[in-house]
C-alpha cells in the first residue's frame, strides 16, 4: 500500500464537465482526421483512375478537391488533434498518463507518420501537373498507406482505454500485449469503414461544383460506390466491435445508449445510405448543400453519439479497466508495479492522503464538514456528473432525486459504492467521516439554500448536526 | 511548501507505471525533436509578421511578391510547428509528467483555449492566405492577418506559461488552494518571466531573418524571381537576423540576470557557450552584411546550431530547477519494452527517412524547376523505396498484430 496519492489538482467546468469539452473537441477532431485519412485514399484511388485511363480532368478535380478538403481537413485534424491531448490532460491527467507510459513508443512513431504525412499533404497538393505521374503516384499511395497508418496506430490506444480483453498485459506489461487487445481488429475496421463513407461525403460538396458533366457524373459516382462499400464494411464491423466489448460496457449500451441514441443512429444510417444511393443514381441533381448538410449531420447525429457513447460504456474505468474515470487506480498490475489505490483510500481517506488539499480540510470536523464534503464529491465524482442540478452531464443533484437528506445519500455510498456493486460506478471504500461529508454536500446542492460553502461555514455546522 | 515535502510529491505524482526505455533516450530525443519545433515557431511567426509589414507596402512588387510568399510560408509552418510539437511534449509527458501536468491543471482554461486561440488563428491565417494574392487584394484582409498573428503570439504565450510553472512545484499547492479555498477554475495564469519568453520572440527574429537570406539563394534558379527581387529579400533577411542576433543577446543576459541566484546559471558551461555562440552569430550575419549572396545555407544552418544550444541550455536550466527537489529524470522507474522501441526505430528509420527524404527530395528539386519535373534516377528510386517501407510497415505491423490478438484471445 502506498503511503500518498498521486492524485493531481483537478479542473471542473460547471454544468458540462470536462467531459464535454474533451467530447466537443473529440467530435470536431474525428470528423476532421477521417475525413482527411479517407480524403488521402480517394485522391490515390482518383489519380490511378486518371493515369490508368488518361483522363486528366480528373487531376483537376484533385487539385480542386485537395486545398479545400485535404488540406483543410488535415490542417484542422492536426490541431484538434493535440486539442484532444490537451483536453485529456486536464480532464483525465492520471488516465492519459498511464496511456502515454504503456504507448510512448507507438505515439512516437505514430508522430513520424504525422510528419511525413504533414509534408505529403502539401506536396499532393501543390505538385498536380508538375511532376510526372508515375512519381505522382508513389507519392500519392505512399501518403494513403501512412495516413492509414496513423489510424492502424491510434486504435490500439483507444481500444485499450475501453479494455485489454484479457489478464494478460496485467502480468506482462508488453505494450503489444495492451495495444492487440480484444477489441483491437474490430474497432480498426470500424473506424476505417468509417472514414471511407465520410470522404464520400464530404467529397460530394467538391464534386457537386464540377463544371464537366461527364467527370461530375464519374467522380460523384465513384464517392458514392465508395461511400456505400463503407457503409456496408461499417455495419458489419459494429456486430464484430460489440461481440468484443467488455460486459460492463454491452451492459450500457443495451440499457443506456441504445434507448437514447439508437434511433437517431438508425434513421442516420438510413439516411446516408439513401443519400449515397441517390447521388450513384441521379449524380447531376446533387447538389452541394445537400452534401454539406449530410457531412454536418454526420457530425452531428453520427459523431457526437459515438464519441458520448464510447467515452459512457467504457465506465467506470477510462484505461485498461485498472484507472477509474475519478483517476483513482482500481486495481493492481504486477506487470507494471501499480498499486491499487483502493486499500490506502479505505484505510485513511482521500483528504488526509492528497498532496493538493488544504491544510485545514485534511481532518473533518463539523465546521468545515460542508466544505470537505464539497472538495470531496468534486474530486469523486465530478470527472462524470455535473453537480448543478440542471447540469448536462449526468447530474448529480437529479441523479438521487433531488433528495435533500443526507442519510438517504450515505445509505448508497455506503452500501453500493463503498462495495464496488455497481458496474458502471468506480468502487469507493472511502471512510465514514468522508461519506458522511459527500452526503452532506449532495443534499445541500439540492436544498433550498444555495450552497455557500466558503462564505458561510455555519451551514455545514447546522446540517451536521442534523 | 518545502523542499522534502515538495520532493516527496513530485515522486509521488510520477506515473507507477514506469517508462519502457531508459529515460536518458527520451531525455535526449525531448531536447532533439524540440529543435525543429522551435525552429518552425521562429520561422512562422517572423513570416507572419512579415507578411502583414510587406503586406501594407504592396503597392511595390517586391513587397507584394514578398508579402505572398511570408504569408504563405506561415500557412505552411504552423501546420509543421504543431505536428513537430507533438514530439518533444510526448516525451516531457513522459519522463516530467508532475511538471506538465500541475501546470496544465493550475492553468486549464487557457490549455483549451489555446486549442480554440489556434484553431481561429490558423482559419483566420488561411483566409488571409487566400486573398493575398496580387496588388489589388482588399485592404481590410489586413485584420484578419493581424487577428491571426495575434492569436499565434496569445498561444505562444500560453505555452510559455505552462512550461514555466511547471518549473515552480514548491508554489502549485499555494497556487491551487489560494487563501485556503480550492480554486478548480483553472482561470488564472499563476506567473510568467518576460526575459525568457522574449528570448523566444528574438529569436524568432534571427531564424526568419537566416531564412530570408537562404530563401533568396533558393530560387535563384527560377526564371520567374528575378535577381534584384531575390537581392532585395537577402538584404532584408541580413540586416532582420542582425537585429535579432542582437536582442538576443540582452534578452539573454536579462533573462541570466533574473533566474534564481541558487540556479547558478553564470557558471554553468552551457550558460557561456551558448553566449559565445551567439556573439558568433551576430558577427557571421555583421560580416555577411554586405554580400549575403550565397551564404543563406550557411547562415541558416548556424541558426539551427543555435537553436540545438538553446534546446539543451533550456534542458539544463529545467534540471538545476528541480534539483533542490531531487528530481532527476534518469531515476525514473524502467519498465524496458524493446519491442515497442524497436517499432519506433523501424519507424522513423524506415517510414521517416525513405518517404520523409523522398518528400522532401522531390519538393527541393521540383520547386527548383520552372514548370513540370521530371523524376531523376535518385528520386525515382526514393519513391519505390517510400511506397515499399510503408506497405512493408503495415504488412509487419499487421501480421504481428494478428499473432499476438489470436495467442491472447483464441
Amino acid at each position: 500500500m502506498n503511503e500518498m496519492l498521486g492524485l493531481y489538482p483537478q479542473w471542473y467546468v460547471p454544468g458540462i464537465g470536462t467531459a464535454w469539452v474533451m467530447g466537443i473537441i473529440g467530435t470536431i477532431h474525428v470528423l476532421a482526421s477521417h475525413t482527411s485519412v479517407g480524403a488521402a485514399w480517394l485522391f490515390a484511388l482518383l489519380a490511378q483512375k486518371s493515369v490508368n485511363e488518361n483522363k486528366p480532368e480528373i487531376m483537376l478535380y484533385l487539385k480542386k478537391y485537395g486545398m479545400f478538403l485535404l488540406v483543410f481537413s488535415y490542417i484542422v485534424g492536426s490541431i484538434t488533434g493535440p486539442g484532444i491531448w490537451y483536453s485529456v490532460t486536464v480532464a483525465s491527467p492520471r488516465g492519459i498518463s498511464g496511456l502515454i507510459h504503456n504507448f510512448v513508443w507507438l505515439w512516437a512513431s505514430e508522430w513520424v507518420f504525422f510528419f511525413v504525412e504533414v509534408l505529403g499533404v502539401y506536396a499532393m497538393v501543390y505538385l498536380i501537373g508538375k511532376i510526372d505521374n508515375k512519381t505522382y503516384l508513389k507519392l500519392a499511395w505512399s501518403f494513403a498507406v501512412a495516413s492509414w497508418a496513423t489510424m492502424i496506430l491510434i486504435v490500439p490506444i483507444l481500444s485499450f482505454m475501453m479494455w485489454p480483453g484479457n489478464d494478460r498485459w496485467y502480468s506482462t506489461g508488453s505494450t503489444f500485449d495492451a495495444a492487440f487487445n480484444l477489441n483491437y481488429f474490430a474497432h480498426l475496421g470500424i473506424r476505417t469503414a468509417f472514414m471511407f463513407a465520410v470522404a464520400g461525403a464530404v467529397g460530394g460538396i467538391i464534386a457537386a461544383t464540377l463544371k464537366d458533366r461527364d467527370t461530375r457524373i464519374e467522380v460523384t459516382r465513384f464517392l458514392a460506390k465508395m461511400g456505400l462499400a463503407g457503409m456496408a464494411l461499417m455495419f458489419v464491423m459494429f456486430m464484430w466491435y460489440t461481440a468484443t466489448l467488455p460486459p460492463n460496457a454491452r451492459l450500457i449500451m443495451e440499457t443506456q445508449m441504445m434507448p437514447k441514441y439508437g434511433s437517431t443512429l438508425a434513421a442516420l444510417l438510413i439516411a446516408t445510405v439513401v443519400y449515397f444511393v441517390f447521388s450513384a443514381w441521379k449524380p447531376l441533381r446533387l447538389p452541394q448543400g445537400f452534401a454539406v448538410a449530410m457531412t454536418l449531420a454526420i457530425g452531428l447525429f453520427g459523431l457526437w453519439p459515438e464519441e458520448r457513447s464510447r467515452e459512457s460504456m467504457r465506465k467506470p474505468y477510462v484505461a485498461g479497466q485498472y484507472i477509474y474515470s475519478n483517476q483513482f487506480f482500481a486495481r493492481d498490475v504486477p506487470g507494471k508495479g501499480v498499486v491499487s489505490d483502493m486499500p490506502l483510500i479505505k484505510a485513511k481517506g482521500v483528504l488526509a492522503t492528497d498532496y493538493f488539499v488544504p491544510a485545514d480540510l485534511r481532518k473533518i470536523t463539523p465546521e468545515n464538514e460542508l466544505r470537505a464534503g464539497d472538495l470531496l464529491t468534486h474530486m469523486m465524482c465530478a470527472n462524470c456528473h455535473s453537480l448543478e442540478p440542471n447540469g448536462a452531464l449526468r447530474p448529480l443533484p437529479a441523479l438521487f432525486g433531488h433528495s435533500n437528506e443526507p442519510k438517504m445519500i450515505q445509505a448508497y455510498l455506503d452500501g453500493a459504492l463503498y462495495h464496488g456493486l455497481i458496474p458502471y460506478m468506480p468502487k469507493m471504500p472511502l471512510p465514514a467521516d468522508e461519506r458522511a461529508a459527500i452526503a452532506l454536500y449532495i443534499a445541500q446542492l439540492s436544498s433550498s439554500k444555495p450552497p455557500v460553502v466558503a462564505a458561510n461555514t455555519s451551514i455545514s455546522t447546522e446540517k451536521g448536526a442534523n | 511548501m518545502d523542499a522534502a515535502t515538495t520532493q516527496a510529491m513530485l515522486h509521488t505524482l510520477q506515473d507507477p507505471t514506469g517508462i519502457p526505455s531508459h529515460p536518458l533516450i527520451f531525455q535526449v530525443l525531448m531536447v532533439l525533436t524540440w529543435v525543429p519545433h522551435i525552429l518552425f515557431v521562429n520561422i512562422s511567426l517572423g513570416a507572419a509578421l512579415m507578411g502583414l509589414y510587406a503586406f501594407t507596402r504592396r503597392h511595390d512588387p517586391h513587397w507584394q511578391l514578398l508579402s505572398e510568399a511570408t504569408t504563405k510560408v506561415a500557412k505552411v509552418g504552423v501546420s509543421l510547428l504543431v505536428v513537430l510539437g507533438v514530439a518533444p511534449l510526448l516525451f516531457t509527458q513522459t519522463i516530467y509528467d508532475p511538471q506538465w501536468y500541475t501546470s496544465n491543471l493550475l492553468s486549464a482554461a487557457w490549455v483549451i483555449g489555446f486549442i480554440f486561440t489556434l484553431t481561429i488563428g490558423y482559419l483566420a491565417w488561411f483566409s488571409f492566405y487566400l486573398k493575398n494574392h496580387g496588388d489589388h487584394a482588399p485592404g481590410w484582409i489586413f485584420w484578419l492577418g493581424a487577428f491571426g498573428l495575434a492569436m499565434f503570439l496569445l498561444d505562444g504565450f500560453i505555452m510559455h506559461i505552462l512550461a514555466y510553472q511547471g518549473l515552480h512545484p514548491e508554489q502549485w499547492v499555494a497556487w491551487y488552494t489560494p487563501g485556503g479555498q480550492v480554486d478548480m477554475s483553472g482561470a488564472r495564469i499563476h506567473t510568467y518571466e518576460l526575459p525568457r519568453f522574449g528570448f523566444f520572440m528574438a529569436m524568432s527574429v534571427t531564424v526568419f531573418g537566416a531564412f530570408l537570406i537562404a530563401y533568396g539563394d533558393y530560387f535563384k534558379v527560377r526564371a520567374d524571381r528575378t535577381p534584384a527581387y531575390l537581392a532585395f529579400a537577402r538584404g532584408l533577411g541580413s540586416k532582420i537576423a542582425l537585429i535579432g542576433a542582437g536582442l538576443q543577446i540582452i534578452l539573454f543576459l536579462w533573462w541570466l540576470a533574473d533566474l534564481p541566484v541558487d540556479i547558478h546559471a553564470w557558471t554553468h558551461p552551457m550558460t557561456w557557450l551558448l553566449l559565445i555562440y551567439l556573439a558568433v552569430l551576430t558577427a557571421a550575419f555583421w560580416f555577411t552584411r554586405t554580400h549575403p549572396d550565397g551564404q543563406g545555407y550557411k547562415l541558416l544552418t548556424l541558426s539551427v546550431g543555435m537553436a540545438g544550444l538553446v534546446a539543451i541550455f533550456r534542458e539544463v536550466l529545467r534540471m538545476a530547477y528541480m534539483a533542490p527537489f531531487n528530481y532527476n529524470v534518469l531515476d525514473y522507474k524502467v519498465h524496458w519494452d524493446v519491442p515497442s522501441f524497436a517499432l519506433f526505430l523501424f519507424t522513423i528509420v524506415g517510414v521517416g527517412g525513405l518517404m520523409g527524404g523522398f518528400i522532401i527530395t522531390l519538393v527541393y528539386k521540383a520547386g527548383r524547376v520552372q514548370g513540370p519535373y521530371q523524376a531523376d534516377s535518385t528520386v525515382a528510386r526514393l519513391g519505390m523505396g517510400s511506397l515499399a517501407a510503408t506497405i512493408t510497415w503495415v504488412a509487419a505491423f499487421m501480421g504481428v498484430g494478428i499473432w499476438i490478438w489470436l495467442r491472447n484471445n483464441g
